[in-house]
């Protein structure tokens, strides 16, 4: 998990202390995400890592933690220079 | 507020414009496609009608490409049971199958759901010789039913025959003029809907089968329709001798056929059809609204936005749970005969042929002119919508509501199927 990342999420999870860093096991839930800013935090990392995540990965499981979704971010990101 | 997110099938759902190469495997219906489908086999021929789709509108031209690909990965005989050389697909696989391919191109879509709906005839009333000497042809893709059943003004209905049978012996004289027959002129044989003989009663009607070589089969006139283009519905004349076994279910019995497997299957397979066109067009105008260069144009934070696309996926949803139902249903054929059972059937297909016009209008609405409207936009919103304003005219949604009414009076404890 890069600092971007945690800059991108860190406004949507309005129940993540400020002066605490954002930990991959972190329930995003908990942190306060709700499923009304599942899309906006989608569209924000896709914006800053010029990726495209995939339908599939769109669950429950990849907004569960915060280390799920880097995960698929992550995984996303390698596979954007490749040709769609 | 709920904190449940959005989990899309994994395969089904509508990927980005770019990303369609790599087509559904399974359709998103519950009633999704078993083992008796493969799932390179459906790529194969979703990728074929995707590519030939808009020519095949353009010229209103049936999609050969289509159907020669059904033939060579024997979606052809999904239904065909295995002891004729069939994998065994059931009307779940079918439904799957239309739904998935009329997201690409729904005259394919509609074109698969019949043949389909003709071989179910076949498999659960066909004469144990037709069977066997038929079914396995079916199976290797040899054969591609088309429905001989309408009679000139009777916008549909199937339970009356002008002309007869004439019994010749051996031979079954079949001689009728049909004024719509769906790709007549690539069919390899026909399910020929006739009076049972000279002196039956117009209601008295059997179901024949001709194959190809035993009829001349002569086109009557051109298509060139709104939409549905690629079904080429041709009116067309029939004669021939058919051998006197080739009578399904036998002498006066369409009736029956109808009632328990034509009537529900239709309304059913149409109503897949349908459904996967309203979906397909609404998966691409999503992926078009996500895609990064139209979200900086767009505000999809915006209410009026977000308001429409909900009640275009509820239209969506409230026909995919009648068709689930309705489907349900159909297997459990408890009693096809009663009103709440033809009622539910007829309420699947009255619901789909205007809830699934209604989003893709709503959908035009939403695109605006230039991505909704052209003909040439990536959405093909302009397509779905031409083919959709035909559902409610294929099988008169109007005879429909007068059949509704007088069931609808019979049955006065308001029973549900």
């Amino acid at each position: 998990m890069d600092e971007q990342f945690t800059a991108v999420l860190r406004p949507h999870l309005p129940y993540l202390p400020e002066d605490r860093a954002l930990a991959p096991g972190d329930q995003l839930r908990e942190l306060g995400l709700n499923s009304m800013q599942a899309i906006e935090v989608l569209f924000a990392l896709e914006d800053a890592y010029g990726a495209a995540i995939p339908d599939d990965k769109l669950n429950d499981h990849t907004f569960e933690t915060a280390g799920n979704l880097w995960e698929v971010v992550a995984q996303s990101r390698e596979k954007a220079g490749e040709p769609r | 507020m709920t904190t449940t997110l959005v989990t899309p099938e994994p395969s089904a759902t509508g990927a980005r414009p770019q990303d369609r190469t790599t087509p559904a495997a399974t359709s998103p219906l519950n009633l999704r496609a078993s083992s008796a489908v493969d799932p390179a086999a459906l790529a194969d021929v979703l990728a074929t009608a995707r590519e030939h789709a808009p020519s095949a509108d353009a010229d209103a031209a049936f999609p050969t490409a289509v159907l020669d690909r059904l033939r060579t990965t024997r979606l052809l005989g999904l239904v065909v049971p295995t002891r004729y050389g069939g994998p065994g697909g059931t009307v779940d696989d079918v439904l799957a199958v239309s739904h998935a391919l009329s997201r690409e191109c729904t005259s394919s879509g509609m074109i698969f759901a019949m043949h389909s709906q003709q071989v179910e005839a076949v498999v659960r009333y066909g004469p144990p010789r037709l069977a066997e000497q038929l079914l396995p042809r079916i199976a290797r893709g040899e054969v591609y039913l088309a429905s001989v059943t309408t009679e000139v003004g009777n916008g549909g209905y199937l339970l009356s025959a002008g002309e007869a049978v004439e019994n010749l012996g051996d031979t079954l004289r079949v001689r009728r003029m049909a004024p719509v027959v769906t790709g007549g002129e690539y069919a390899d044989g026909y399910l020929i809907s006739m009076r049972a003989d000279a002196e039956a009663a117009e209601n008295q009607v059997s179901l024949v089968y001709a194959d190809a070589k035993d009829v001349t089969a002569e086109p009557l006139g051109g298509w060139n329709p709104l939409g549905m283009r690629a079904t080429r519905s041709i009116p067309m004349r029939f004669d021939g001798a058919v051998p006197n076994g080739n009578v399904i279910g036998g002498p006066g019995r369409f009736r029956e056929i109808v009632t328990e497997t034509f009537g529900p299957l239709a309304h059913l397979g149409w109503s897949a059809c349908w459904l996967g066109t309203a979906a397909g067009a609404l998966a691409r105008t999503v992926a078009w609204l996500r895609s990064p260069a139209e979200r900086k144009r767009q505000d999809l934070t915006s209410d009026l936005l977000r308001s429409r696309l909900s009640h275009i996926r509820q239209r969506l949803d409230l026909v995919h749970a009648l068709i689930a139902h309705g489907t349900a249903v159909y297997k459990a054929a408890q009693s096809p005969q009663a009103a709440p059972y033809q009622l539910l059937m007829n309420a699947v297909k009255l619901t789909a042929s205007q809830e699934c016009l209604a989003a893709v209008n709503d959908l035009i609405e939403l695109a605006g002119m230039r991505h909704g409207y052209l003909k040439n936009s990536e959405l093909v919103l302009e397509r779905a919508v031409r083919d959709l304003r035909s559902a409610a005219l294929n099988y008169s949604n109007d005879r429909l509501h007068a059949v509704d009414g007088a069931m609808a009076l019979l049955d006065s404890e308001v029973r549900f199927a």
